[in-house]
């Protein structure tokens, strides 16, 4: 998964995944020879991210840790409230998971690129990676299913991204980050509703009832994957026509929404 | 009788013999995937059994976003 001379960017929000994937990286790293930088997503959630990013900051500084921020105002010209807003006035309806998710990988992206690192890594655990394969099934979505794996290689322009917390369930997870008396932000996204929230429910109580269902979940999924070898659609890597960074078609995602919402500058 | 603590929230609850702190957890309506229990400051694990007077703190793990 990681190199010696690897130069790996870990997104750090704040949250007890994060935050533990971080001190394991900068451990293993101080033994395995490879370097760490962290890099925070600031989407501009008033009382939330704020505060993540604040604990973020400090573990950083604890363990003398590069840390860049990229805010969602500086770079896109409006917090994900302020789209919240926006989007309220124009009547259009807007899930605010969507425009973070796709906003926060790009920036993510751009700003690993920029740092220069060699590979990305995201603290998705066992229980975030059980829910996107069961959201993706729900939602017939193939292409999203096959880029869910410990490493993802994608095209030029974009930094290969890990998960080396992908088999920890989330609990163990939780239960390291207080046993290493970790600084953490333990709260709940005001945004987070819908069904992730569901089916997060439904796989807590299976799991309840039937010990090791998320593993299994897992391990299925990755044994079908390979058998059927599934493949994203061939695409050329093309450079956005309005932002430049890489993307499937003449715009990026990220550009389509801040189109749609009267974000985009001249 | 045992207390168990959520952030602010204080309950006290009566325990049959040999209640563990599953048991505690159903009745109180957690799931124990999305909650770490400490018994008396430290952290175990659900299976553990209760004794009168013993104090539970319950921290909710699962925050999404």
């Amino acid at each position: 998964m990681i190199s010696p001379g690897e130069r790996v960017a870990v997104a750090v929000s704040g949250g007890k995944d994060s935050v533990t994937l971080l001190h394991l990286l900068a451990e293993l790293g101080e033994m395995k020879k490879f370097e760490v930088v962290a890099i925070s997503i600031d989407e501009g959630i008033r009382g939330y991210r704020d505060r993540s990013i604040r604990v973020a900051k400090e573990n950083t500084n604890s363990i003398g840790i590069e840390h860049v921020t990229g805010e969602f105002e500086r770079y896109f010209g409006e917090t994900l409230d302020g789209m919240v807003r926006l989007a309220k006035r124009k009547k259009m309806s807007l899930y605010p998971c969507t425009y973070c998710g796709v906003m926060r990988r790009y920036l993510l992206n751009k700003l690993a690129r920029e740092v220069g690192a060699t590979k990305l890594a995201t603290a998705h655990n066992l229980d975030d990676e059980v829910q996107a394969i069961m959201l993706n099934y729900i939602r017939g979505d193939l292409s999203r299913l096959q880029r869910l794996g410990p490493v993802y290689f994608s095209r030029e322009g974009f930094v290969p991204r890990i998960k080396p917390l992908r088999e920890i369930p989330e609990k163990e997870v939780a239960v390291y980050a207080l046993l290493r008396k970790f600084k953490v932000h333990l709260a709940k996204c005001p945004y987070a509703t819908g069904i992730h929230t569901e089916i997060r429910d439904f796989l807590n109580g299976l799991e309840a009832r039937h010990p090791n269902s998320k593993f299994m979940i897992l391990r299925t999924f990755d044994s079908v994957k390979a058998r059927l070898s599934l493949h994203s659609e061939e695409f050329e890597t093309r450079s956005c026509k309005i932002c430049g960074e890489p993307t499937s078609s003449d715009v990026c995602k990220s550009c389509k929404l801040l189109g749609e919402l009267g974000l985009l500058r001249p | 009788m045992v207390e168990v603590r959520e952030g602010k929230k204080i309950r006290k609850v009566m325990v049959k013999s040999r209640s563990t702190i599953n048991d505690i957890l159903r009745e109180l309506g957690y799931n124990r995937e999305e909650v770490v229990v400490r018994l008396n400051g430290k952290i175990v694990a659900e299976e553990e059994e209760l004794s009168r007077g013993d104090s539970i703190e319950v921290i909710r793990i699962v925050t999404g976003g």
